[in-house]
């Protein structure tokens, strides 16, 4: 009798991979590099959604920013401190590097201080977070750098103020106990009136 | 031609090395020929700084996966625990990886940290404290690219040496199984 000659084996797609434990199949080894790009700047946009505008995972801070990235904060970092350097009519070069050198050690005081107390977050993820927190001083500190007006630029300071403390405020009294929420958010808050500060006074 | 000669390999990924070696190269000259043309410390900083990051991310995301078939990155779990994670192409896969490449990715990846080593101690001894910045963070990115690149090399070796103590028990477990249902 004719035996029912077996079905050829369906190609698979992705290379062989060894044995288990490897982490997720190596699709990211070998996946093109305009795809990298792709799913880096695709990342970068969901996080500043995620952080900065209203959404339903705001109040799970551990969902917020499962995929941190460092990209976003660079940028705005980079961007705040050149904004400030424009607006400065004297002394430029400091302006610029006192704004990022302040920036930066300040995200890392600030994540020091919540793990101080005794807080549960991770430190990348935190740095990540507070990076993406100045966009909205950002945009105030190049409206102000726009436009000369004193009024206008103490109210867009403390419009983009609130928003930017607003930003940080679930991640932040989270990841502490109850009793000490105030004393990891007051100073994020005093940094952002600092920061506040230095877009009016700058000339 | 001797057939008699070897065969020596040329790189097998011209492009991929040549921009492994672009960035980091095009980051330090322009640091070091502008600190003597440019008087501008802004430009040089966001100059420098930029070509350093793409200098990072060139080699995280392609010339680690192309040149010596390794990745590594972190996760957050759903436990909120932050873990490390790396990713290797399969041993057959490594062995014939080119020799070549992954010489030249190992070694400017280790040159590169030295050289702004070197000139933050330069810049340390004329105390200039803002030109430190600059270097404090290229020297940071290339550091984390040869810690990240190193755990993963030991995780790959490990995972291997799991696999092949496993195949090897098994293989053995099997035999005298084989054996026994023969008697």
């Amino acid at each position: 009798s004719a035996s029912v000659p077996a079905p050829p084996p369906l190609p698979s797609s992705r290379p062989e991979i060894a044995a288990s434990g490897f982490g997720p199949a190596p699709n990211t080894l070998t996946e093109p590099v305009w795809d990298t790009v792709k799913r880096d700047l695709s990342r970068i946009i969901s996080n500043l959604k995620l952080v900065v505008f209203p959404n339903p995972y705001r109040e799970d801070p551990g969902k917020a920013l499962r995929d941190w990235d460092l990209w976003g904060p660079f940028f705005f970092i980079v961007f705040l401190g050149l904004t400030l350097s424009w607006s400065a009519s004297v002394k430029k070069s400091e302006v610029f590097a006192v704004a990022f050198g302040l920036l930066a050690a300040g995200a890392v005081i600030l994540t020091l201080n919540v793990l101080l107390l005794g807080g549960h977050i991770i430190f990348f993820q935190s740095l990540s977070l507070l990076g993406y927190c100045l966009f909205p001083l950002d945009v105030g500190a190049l409206i102000c750098m726009l436009k000369d007006n004193v009024i206008l630029k103490i109210v867009v300071v403390c419009v983009t103020l609130a928003w930017s403390s607003w930003a940080a405020y679930p991640f932040m009294s989270s990841a502490v106990n109850p009793r000490r929420k105030a004393l990891a958010l007051y100073p994020v808050f005093l940094m952002y009136v600092s920061v506040g500060f230095l877009i009016i006074a700058i000339d | 031609m001797d057939p008699n000669q070897p065969v020596t390999e040329n790189y097998a990924n011209p492009k991929t090395c040549f921009f492994h070696v672009l960035f980091k190269a095009a980051a330090l000259a322009f640091y070091i020929l502008s600190a003597l043309f440019i008087d501008n410390f802004v430009i040089i900083f966001v100059v420098t700084v930029l070509l350093a990051a793409l200098d990072f991310w060139v080699v995280k995301n392609v010339s680690g996966r192309i040149l010596v078939g390794l990745r590594w990155w972190n996760e957050i779990n759903d436990l909120g625990e932050s873990v490390w994670k790396f990713e290797c192409l399969d041993q057959e896969s490594l062995a014939r990886m080119n020799k070549k490449d992954s010489w030249l990715f190992w070694w400017t990846l280790y040159l590169t940290a030295v050289a702004w080593i070197v000139l933050g101690i330069f810049s340390l001894i004329r105390l200039q404290a803002d030109y430190l910045l600059v270097i404090g963070v290229c020297v940071t990115l290339s550091i984390a690219n040869i810690v990240g690149f190193t755990k993963c090399k030991k995780d790959a070796k490990k995972q291997f040496q799991q696999f092949a103590s496993q195949t090897l028990a098994s293989r053995f477990s099997s035999t005298l199984s084989s054996a026994f249902s023969v008697v």
